[in-house]
């Protein structure tokens, strides 16, 4: 695999030379620190890989994504570090916080994508959904009023240890559509919350956790980010009622302009639907390409996030939310951890 | 001669005090500053204001003092009767305290998972004797905490506490026998006051470092036993709060200290 690289780098490096004469100064490596796993995987056989033989550009991966590290990278001056993989969330407080740059759409020239994945600070790559699943042969809930019902739906729980997961989920229990969850009413979910906590065996923090967990029949059943559970027989799950969101790559503060032209040359691979399909190959998540269902297989639709069938009956994280609640809803949500 | 003498400390000097004591008066310092505003004191009022995080110290105290215990009453049995062992005997028990030393903490905490768990060797075990119908949750609550805390910080205790044993001599207990003192006598008035000062430092040692542990609480806990490692890393790494999480650390530090000072207090004492 190296050598194989290494055999097109030296096969490509005339050609490239010839072409940076006449484009604008670009470097030949950036670095970029994404969230790891499959998706990490991903990144790299739909985008950096097209991106590499098409210009020469390297991109070398790093991973985990966390805000520290951004807040860590930014405020020690460095500037080897260019891209840096965020949540719909954590893009606008790093932008408030002044961790990343703007960027520049018309240097990107991104074909066709959805508006919300287009951010002035941020480039949405990847949709992911999060669903109820849980371990094959239990009574299975349709949506999650019932998914909460623990006397009708016997079985251990395992949630997500963040509270803009729970909060929402728990608000749909207590009968609220999901058209009309924002503003969340914190207080309702909390008392939600209270009411299914016993039966809640383990907050997850790592998205490995839950299938594990339900595996090994530690639990029987799970709130999940869909991509770790679709396609694997030992589960079931549905959409209804789940999480869509988008995850960003963004541009690190500071970054070199011969970096940042880097870095849109691979935006631009990753706006292409045909790539976008290599990524879900490895990944059951989707790009933002509206142009993008047509190229994946037909009888896989029903495992993405953005399919038409799961589009609709999910709803959409309100970052903006988060932005202005996040911290106070934190803090209640330690609060609520102590009570277990 | 001194400063020759000097002269082969200073790197190791330098080392510590720019690789290690300024980082962390630099962290300290953090949470008395705020951008564009200089001084501050408003990261410690917002703990004052909303101390659920002074909760999870708490907490934090608990589960340290808990796990602190189960290792004395594990540990203390097992010095001594290493101590009694013959040679090949001993030195084969000394082996099997330290092995855990040399594997990982992540993979002995994971470890715990396959024998503890619903489907794991001790709940196969109890269901088949006809103990338990249903398995017992040892996973994912505090008693999977302290058990996995007390496992990886058992060394920790017998160690110096079998150090201090093996050097007990053994014809005090024999003086006080010829006396007419029952076992019990010569254990409380003799053998168990020359171990103490071995069980104390042991017992400290112990406690301080289950204050800072983070892998066991977040892979056993299962998310349910808040701790304040845990509730560090959510402020430095995903909020990313530094300044609050400075102020946490910064009290962490002063309690610690304030241990560490009343049991040097204590040892004075002792040994006044």
């Amino acid at each position: 695999m190296k050598r194989r690289t290494f055999v097109a780098a030296a096969a490509s490096l005339p050609a490239v030379n010839i072409l940076s004469g006449t484009a604008r100064a670009q470097s030949k490596e950036i670095r970029m620190i994404e969230s790891g796993g499959a998706s990490g995987d991903s990144i790299e056989k739909g985008y950096i890989e097209p991106l590499f033989k098409k210009t020469g550009i390297k991109v070398v991966r790093e991973n985990p994504s966390s805000l520290g590290k951004l807040r860590a990278l930014v405020e020690s001056g460095q500037t080897t570090t260019t891209l840096f993989e965020l949540g719909s969330g954590i893009i606008l407080q790093a932008k408030k916080l002044g961790l990343i740059e703007k960027v520049d759409w018309a240097a990107v020239n991104p074909a066709e994508m959805f508006p919300e994945a287009k951010n002035e600070y941020g480039f949405g790559y990847q949709y992911f959904s999060t669903i109820m699943a849980w371990r094959k042969g239990v009574k299975e809930p349709k949506s999650f009023a019932e998914f909460f019902d623990t006397k009708a739906f016997p079985g251990k729980r395992c949630l997500p240890d963040f509270p803009h997961y729970c909060l929402p989920f728990a608000l749909q229990a207590a009968g609220v559509p999901i058209d009309k969850l924002f503003p969340l009413d914190v207080d309702l979910a909390f008392k939600k919350l209270n009411e299914i906590k016993k039966d809640v065996a383990v907050w997850w923090k790592a998205g490995a956790q839950p299938p594990q967990l339900m595996k090994d029949n530690e639990v029987q059943y799970s709130i999940c980010w869909s991509g770790r559970v679709v396609g694997d027989p030992a589960f079931g799950l549905n959409f209804a009622g789940g999480k869509a969101d988008l995850s960003f790559i963004a541009i690190v503060k500071g970054s070199s302009p011969e970096n940042k032209a880097a870095a849109y040359k691979l935006f631009h691979e990753m706006s292409l639907p045909e790539n976008q399909a290599k990524a879900a190959e490895v990944i059951s998540y989707t790009g933002p390409s509206p142009n993008l269902d047509a190229l994946l297989p037909k009888d896989k639709l029903w495992q993405f996030p953005t399919s038409k069938q799961n589009k609709a009956v999910q709803y959409f994280e309100n970052a903006e939310w988060w932005a202005d609640n996040g911290e106070a809803v934190n803090k209640k949500w330690e609060a609520f951890k102590l009570s277990l | 001669m001194r400063s020759s003498g000097f002269s082969f400390i200073a790197p190791l000097l330098v080392l510590m005090v720019f690789a290690f004591n300024l980082p962390i008066l630099y962290m300290l310092g953090l949470a008395f500053w705020s951008k564009g505003q200089g001084f501050t004191l408003e990261h410690y009022e917002g703990l004052v204001e909303a101390p659920v995080y002074l909760r999870v110290l708490g907490n934090t105290m608990r589960i340290a003092l808990i796990a602190t215990l189960a290792n004395v009453i594990i540990g203390y049995p097992l010095a001594h009767w290493m101590r009694g062992l013959q040679n090949r005997a001993r030195l084969i028990a000394i082996a099997l305290v330290v092995l855990p030393f040399w594997v990982s903490i992540l993979v002995r905490t994971y470890a715990w998972i396959v024998v503890l768990g619903n489907g794991g060797l001790v709940n196969r075990a109890l269901m088949w004797l006809g103990l338990t119908d249903a398995p017992v949750s040892f996973l994912y609550n505090e008693l999977g905490v302290t058990i996995g805390m007390a496992n990886v910080l058992l060394p920790f205790l017998v160690l110096p506490l079998f150090a201090a044993m093996i050097r007990i001599d053994d014809r005090l207990m024999q003086a006080a026998a010829s006396l007419g003192a029952p076992p019990r006598t010569i254990f409380w008035k003799v053998y168990f006051p020359l171990t103490l000062p071995a069980l104390a430092a042991g017992t400290l040692l112990v406690f301080i470092l289950c204050l800072g542990f983070y892998v066991t609480p977040a892979i056993l806990g299962g998310g349910r036993v808040p701790m304040i490692s845990n509730l560090l890393d959510t402020l430095i790494n995903q909020i990313p709060r530094w300044e609050q999480a400075s102020a946490i650390s910064t009290i962490l530090l002063i309690v610690t200290l304030l241990i560490f000072a009343a049991y040097r207090r204590l040892d004075r004492k002792a040994s006044a």
